[in-house]
């Protein structure tokens, strides 16, 4: 019996799609609708499918909080990596950590709205510990995070607290200029 | 063989290499379990007015510091519970001190008097105090919060992290990581668990 695509692959194509660096501004028509741009529930699993999905030099993952100062703070400088590297391969991946609730949810869509986001992205589900080992053992699970990562999936640089875009840069140019940190197999 | 295993070797460290995190950021890098009680004697304002170090709530049996505050949503989910617990333990041996590090300039939720009107609202049975250069926070290695570090009698670190596996519902809590651990502190057994971690809002570390 054929099993056909699996249903979390499906979910996550549009994800995928709209992550993809570069995106034409029509690559992902259906992303921002009247409720505003996507937010799909993920586990670390999920995010780490999005990071290794083909196609990305570098990959920045944001995790941020509708609630959270810091983050907010600097969300402009994370959207202006996306714009301003993503067709040197570059994919900007944003999870936001806002509670698993329908007020939270509607909380972070505003913002991201508010943010002029229209590209789909992620909200936390499950429980924390697996979510941040999952990505990244090293983070003590303080937002905002960002993770850098080659395009392979390996972590490549780790932030906590609010960063400045140059430090954003010049995480993701680090990887740019040293390309994957695994051997070629 | 002596061909493969020095290929293993290679392989080995190339992939040890390959996985070195080289981050530029100083992680954050918190007391080790079995540190000793960093800064005890260090004084700090209490919502009482008075002046008090980790060293004068020390408990026969233990001693809990949770660097908290008042804005952050994560702390607020769990206030309740960490109050709970810090008056439930503060009966049982269990020396408990509330610290919140975060910069009122930076946060202005987080000053004396909103602290003071905290402790009082929620019922603190034990003092809740200013890190008035965040020193204490940066001391434990402490970074978002809330944050839990548990000292055994001999006041060495037996817990570090989390409430427990559950912020936004007490009803849904599977792990309950603190209480768990100051349950054995405070019979002198063994911490079951004694690292977690959860999300938190990170410390607004004084300049």
């Amino acid at each position: 019996m054929r099993t056909g695509i699996p249903f979390a692959l499906l979910a996550a194509l549009p994800l995928l799609l709209a992550a993809a660096p570069a995106p034409a501004p029509s690559a992902a028509p259906a992303a921002a609708s009247k409720q505003g741009p996507a937010l799909t529930p993920a586990k670390a699993a999920d995010v780490k499918k999005a990071i290794t999905a083909p196609g990305a030099k570098a990959v920045l993952v944001n995790i941020w909080a509708s609630w959270c100062g810091p983050c907010r703070d600097e969300f402009p400088d994370v959207l202006k990596i996306r714009r301003d590297l993503g067709s040197q391969g570059v994919r900007v991946i944003l999870v936001s950590a806002d509670f698993d609730d329908a007020g939270a949810r509607a909380d972070a869509v505003k913002f991201l709205s508010d943010m002029g986001v229209d590209f789909p992205s992620f909200i936390k589900v499950g429980k924390d510990e697996e979510f941040i080992d999952g990505l990244a053992k090293e983070w003590t699970g303080t937002l905002p995070a960002t993770l850098v990562y080659d395009g392979q999936g390996t972590l490549r640089d780790l932030r906590e607290g609010k960063q400045s875009y140059e430090t954003f840069r010049g995480m993701v140019e680090k990887v740019l200029k040293d390309g994957s940190a695994r051997p070629a197999s | 063989m002596k061909q493969s295993l020095a290929l293993v070797s290679l392989a080995v460290l190339v992939a040890a290499f390959a996985v070195a995190p080289l981050f530029a950021q100083d992680a954050p890098k918190p007391l080790a379990i079995g540190g000793a009680i960093p800064m005890a004697d260090q004084k700090m304002k209490n919502v009482d007015g008075k002046e008090i170090a980790v060293a004068d709530v020390k408990g026969a049996k233990g001693t809990l510091v949770v660097f908290t505050c008042n804005a952050c949503p994560y702390a607020r989910a769990w206030e309740d519970r960490i109050v709970a617990l810090g008056n439930e333990y503060k009966s049982k041996g269990i020396g408990v001190i509330a610290v919140n590090a975060n910069d009122p300039e930076k946060v202005a939720e987080d000053g004396y008097d909103q602290m003071k009107t905290r402790a009082q609202d929620k019922h603190f049975g034990f003092p809740y105090v200013v890190d008035a250069t965040s020193g204490l926070a940066k001391a434990y290695g402490a970074s978002r919060t809330p944050e839990a570090f548990l000292f055994d009698a001999q006041g060495k670190l037996v817990y570090h992290g989390t409430i427990d596996d559950n912020a936004q519902d007490p009803e849904k809590v599977s792990s309950r990581y603190l209480s768990d651990a100051l349950a054995a502190v405070s019979s002198g057994k063994d911490v079951p668990v004694k690292e977690t971690k959860a999300m938190g809002c990170g410390i607004k570390f004084r300049a």
